[in-house]
């Protein structure tokens, strides 16, 4: 309805199938209208059209999603995939019947030999489930039977842009929605005071790579869906306050008539986008308001500090974000993604990595104790990943105290939980190398429609029109992996 | 395909149906140009008669030798093409007759005073017409005229509704329909493609030319599942190009049919071993969706709310967002700490602004709002609540004690909230209770240990 009074509002927005349904005009026209145009009057594939948006397609299990991405891609072989065999065959070369074509990024492909690497974490088994875990990863080991690790991710990127771009949006070329704008737009706003999408970035001592805005950008959806990028620092958002002399008042009768100026450009030229505009000015009028609360995690007893680790009092620490990302689930944010940076590991893994591990273990467990014991664990669904895996064979010299791995993406570790996937499980293996999946594959398509069916969306049906092609987040793939679901 | 008749004749054949679109052509315009004729008081017109009948009568002989080709192929209901094939033949014998009077080739004295033209011109398009209606219900089977006619239409047997997927009849109420909308346009008593019929269990048991359709208990043999199972480009490949195919889920109704139900045609879904994914398929079908779909919570059924009562609750602070997609069923928050000290009496006049939907909330969150307990008095109305956030309210064991009837709810909020281990027993009569929040209570560690030992309770979950 909405869309037809827009149009009827500004001629610049009919496009190609409203001109040729204004055509057809009588019965008559009607038919051979419908001949011409077999879905004219279907308005595209039953529910997609009839369900308004901001309401699941089934039951939820989950309301909101926090995402911890470690950027860099960590060493599955380092964290939760224990592989034994790498240790017995230390130093052969990978067999050609392993690698099996797999190809190699320029930084290893020029070395002569790939000679086998084994952890230099030892692992042990933790929880009633017996998941193994990695030395790294004190904390985490803790909480194992309150997650469930997938040994078995993949993906098709071999490096960090277009893997990181595959795994927030669905496809290795930027200019998709990211999936957390596609959740606001499936699934609509829980607090009116905040955005939807929340990104939060920290960055550790380890080889970093690039973050950028496209990763957390709405693509073609409205910018309203975009991520809101909360600075990593002591202000969260500049210019929080009005500047001096400049009333409350006077602040909201500057914005009426800027809006009201906006509305005028937007009657002449019918662009939405001026709407979101005007929404993205009051959404940071009322943030004045809402963000100072939130961020204030000076209110947090000595209890909770205790639990995230010291480096939470930190602004702009991987521990503070994920304090952050409690209170913003709190306050009804539906999307809070986490990046991490530092993860990859050319050389020097063995130091790098148990650095980056510090920085995160205590603070991602304290995340899901918290949320468990707010009882916000059951409808928070929290995931802890990089973009690839990296490979079982040396990068760089020989040395077992001081190795590198190069990227992988064959077969990497992630873990989930909360949100109804069932805790206290694995899922998935590899084969004894930990360089081929051998059971249960997850894809990046697979991985996504799992979430969006733990929101109560389904992936098929969360579609978006645009320059005449249905766009989803999953694309033309993807199955739900019910075997990790409660 | 017979195999005694040789492809090339059925080749020629397939060209009947085009070839008849002549005739009926030729025949319709001689008679309006009769008709115009007289009209118009112009006889030049009626020269063209003669060359019409002409026109019409070969190319109606043409049209039946083709016919008779495309009836070896056996793909037609006999009583349905018999008639066909003598009204063709009548057709084209009176359209000569027609024209031999027109033509004056063929004088019969008897025949002058009647003005023959006329008569047997009206005879001719009466013919090829009662030709063409049975040619059409041949071709599209007989109901196809005039399924969408506003008129008249004929009602099939309705299947009485169930309300219980197990009281479905297997065949009745999930093979039969998918039959009737992917197969029976071509497997029918007047059009048997391939000598089948799907028009009846009778037929159907009888299969076609190439045997039985199906072998009951045995999936792997069956023909009708060989066929639809098939990739769409082979050959054999049922529905034939440009039909709809079955769907997976159809498949499976099918192949279940078939295997688990011993294609019996009587047996309902409750004497059966039915597979999860049978049963949502089902559902799905019969529309008897609870709709847990996918997710597999079992949800209420409960009637929609009129949008103003939303439209009350939204204004009045609620953030409400409906669950599932024309469920009725919802979630509904109060934004925390809406409701403080200063503004604590408002609670009372919202809450009930809540009841006119009370059945329809399964998931509502007061948390931090100063819930006290007599506003739980009116929360224990809800009585498909599911999920419950009272956290950081004021609330104490009395207040429990107003929603403990409430057996639907699964998982109950209450840390930091007033309540002490005497609300534990509560928890117990609470059936459908899974999870229970205390952290930041009264409850310790000690009480909830012994708790623990008892039979059928909620996980007790403290803090960390």
């Amino acid at each position: 309805m909405e869309e037809d009074k827009s149009k009827s509002e500004n001629p610049l927005k009919v496009n190609r199938r409203h001109f040729f349904s204004q055509l057809s005009v009588g019965i008559g026209s009607l038919a051979l209208g419908s001949l011409l145009i077999p879905d004219l009057f279907k308005g595209g594939k039953g529910p997609v059209a009839s369900q308004p948006l901001g309401i699941p397609h089934f039951a939820p299990k989950a309301k909101r999603v926090i995402y911890l991405f470690q950027s860099g891609a960590p060493s599955q072989l380092e964290s939760f995939d224990y592989k034994p065999t790498l240790v017995k065959r230390m130093g052969e070369d990978l067999p050609e019947s392993i690698r099996n074509g797999q190809r190699l990024t320029g930084m290893t492909a020029g070395q002569d030999k790939f000679p086998l690497m084994p952890s230099a974490a030892k692992f042990s088994q933790h929880g009633k489930s017996g998941a193994w875990v990695s030395e790294f990863f004190p904390h985490i080991a803790k909480i194992a039977d309150e997650i469930c690790i997938v040994k078995s991710m993949h993906t098709e990127a071999i490096n960090h842009d277009p893997a990181i771009t595959f795994f927030q949006t669905g496809s290795q070329q930027s200019g998709r929605p990211s999936m957390g704008s596609w959740m606001s737009y499936g699934l609509g706003s829980e607090n009116q005071n905040l955005p939807s999408f929340v990104v939060l970035t920290s960055r550790g001592k380890g080889n970093s790579q690039g973050l950028y805005s496209k990763l957390w950008s709405s693509g073609f959806l409205d910018s309203k869906h975009q991520g809101v990028l909360l600075r990593s620092g002591k202000d969260p958002v500049l210019y929080l306050n009005d500047p001096e002399g400049l009333s409350r008042s006077d602040k909201r009768h500057l914005l009426d008539h800027v809006s009201s100026l906006n509305k005028i450009h937007h009657v002449e030229t019918g662009d939405d986008e001026i709407e979101s505009r005007i929404a993205q000015y009051e959404m940071a009028y009322r943030m004045q308001m809402s963000v100072p609360d939130v961020m204030d995690i000076k209110k947090e007893p000595e209890s909770i500090i205790k639990l995230y680790g010291e480096e939470s009092q930190v602004p702009g620490t991987y521990a503070a974000n994920c304090l952050q990302a409690r209170r913003l689930a709190e306050n009804g944010v539906r999307f809070i993604q986490l990046y991490h940076q530092g993860w990859d590991q050319h050389g020097n893994l063995p130091n790098e990595m148990a650095g980056q591990a510090k920085d995160v273990d205590q603070a991602s467990a304290a995340l899901i104790l918290d949320l468990k014991q707010r009882g916000m664990l059951e409808d928070t669904l929290v995931i802890w990943g990089g973009e690839f895996g990296r490979t079982n064979y040396c990068q760089g010299n020989f040395d077992p105290k001081n190795y590198g791995r190069d990227h992988h993406p064959r077969a990497f570790s992630i873990w989930m939980a909360g949100g109804g996937i069932k805790p206290g499980i694995t899922y998935g293996e590899t084969d004894e190398f930990g360089y081929n999946i051998v059971k249960n594959p997850v894809h990046i398509n697979d991985f996504h429609a799992t979430i969006m069916n733990n929101l109560g969306l389904d992936h098929e049906q969360l579609i978006y029109k645009y320059q005449g092609r249905r766009f989803r987040l999953t694309d033309v793939a993807g199955n739900v992996v019910n075997d990790i679901l409660t | 395909m017979d195999s005694s008749v040789p492809d090339f004749v059925l080749f020629l054949g397939r060209f009947h149906p085009l070839v008849v679109h002549l005739p009926i052509g030729f025949l319709f315009f001689a008679f309006v140009l009769e008709l115009y004729g007289r009209w118009n008081k112009n006889p030049q017109l009626y020269m063209a008669i003669d060359l019409a009948l002409l026109g019409g009568g070969i190319s109606a002989l043409v049209a039946s030798v083709l016919g008779y080709m495309l009836s070896l192929s056996g793909d037609y209901d006999e009583s349905t093409l018999d008639t066909h094939f003598w009204f063709g033949l009548a057709t084209t014998l009176i359209t000569f007759f027609a024209w031999g009077i027109r033509s004056g080739k063929l004088r019969i004295a008897q025949l002058n005073g009647l003005k023959p033209n006329m008569v047997a011109l009206t005879l001719v398009v009466v013919l090829v017409s009662v030709t063409g209606h049975y040619g059409g219900n041949l071709t599209h089977g007989s109901d196809y005229l005039i399924k969408y006619a506003p008129f008249g239409r004929s009602e099939k047997v309705v299947l009485p509704p169930i309300a219980q997927l197990e009281e479905a009849a297997v065949y009745d109420y999930l093979v039969n329909p998918i039959l009737e909308s992917k197969c029976t346009s071509c497997h029918n008593s007047s059009k048997k493609k391939g000598g089948l019929s799907f028009q009846d269990t009778i037929a159907i048991k009888k299969g076609g030319k190439n045997g039985e359709a199906f072998i009951a208990g045995n999936v792997a043999k069956s023909e009708m599942i060989r066929r639809i199972m098939l990739d769409p480009h082979d050959e054999d490949f049922m529905p034939p190009e440009g039909k709809t195919p079955l769907t997976g889920e159809e498949k499976s109704i099918l192949t279940f049919w078939i295997d688990n139900a011993n294609a019996d045609f009587r047996v309902k879904l409750a004497d059966l071993e039915t597979p999860e994914e049978i049963t949502s398929i089902a559902s799905t079908m019969l529309g008897l969706e609870d709709v847990t779909g996918k997710s597999g919570i079992p949800l209420p059924k409960v009637g929609l709310v009129k949008e103003e009562v939303i439209g009350n609750i939204v204004s009045a602070g609620f953030k409400v967002r409906e669950l599932i997609f024309e469920s009725g069923l919802y979630e509904v928050v109060l934004p925390p700490n809406f409701i403080n000290s200063s503004n604590s009496d408002d609670l009372d006049g919202k809450l009930e602004m809540l009841l006119p939907m009370k059945d329809n909330i399964i998931w509502l969150s007061l948390k931090d709002n100063d819930v006290q307990d007599r506003h739980l008095k009116t929360i224990g109305q809800f009585v498909n609540l599911q999920k419950v956030e009272l956290e950081k309210n004021p609330i104490t064991d009395k207040g429990i004690a107003e929603i403990i009837g409430i057996q639907s709810i699964t998982g109950l909020n209450l840390y930091q909230t007033k309540i002490t281990a005497s609300s534990l027993d509560n928890f117990l009569k609470m059936k459908g209770l899974k999870r229970v929040y205390v952290w930041g209570t009264a409850i310790t560690e000690d009480e909830v240990a012994r708790f623990a030992e008892k039979q059928n309770r909620p996980d007790i979950i403290m803090g960390m």
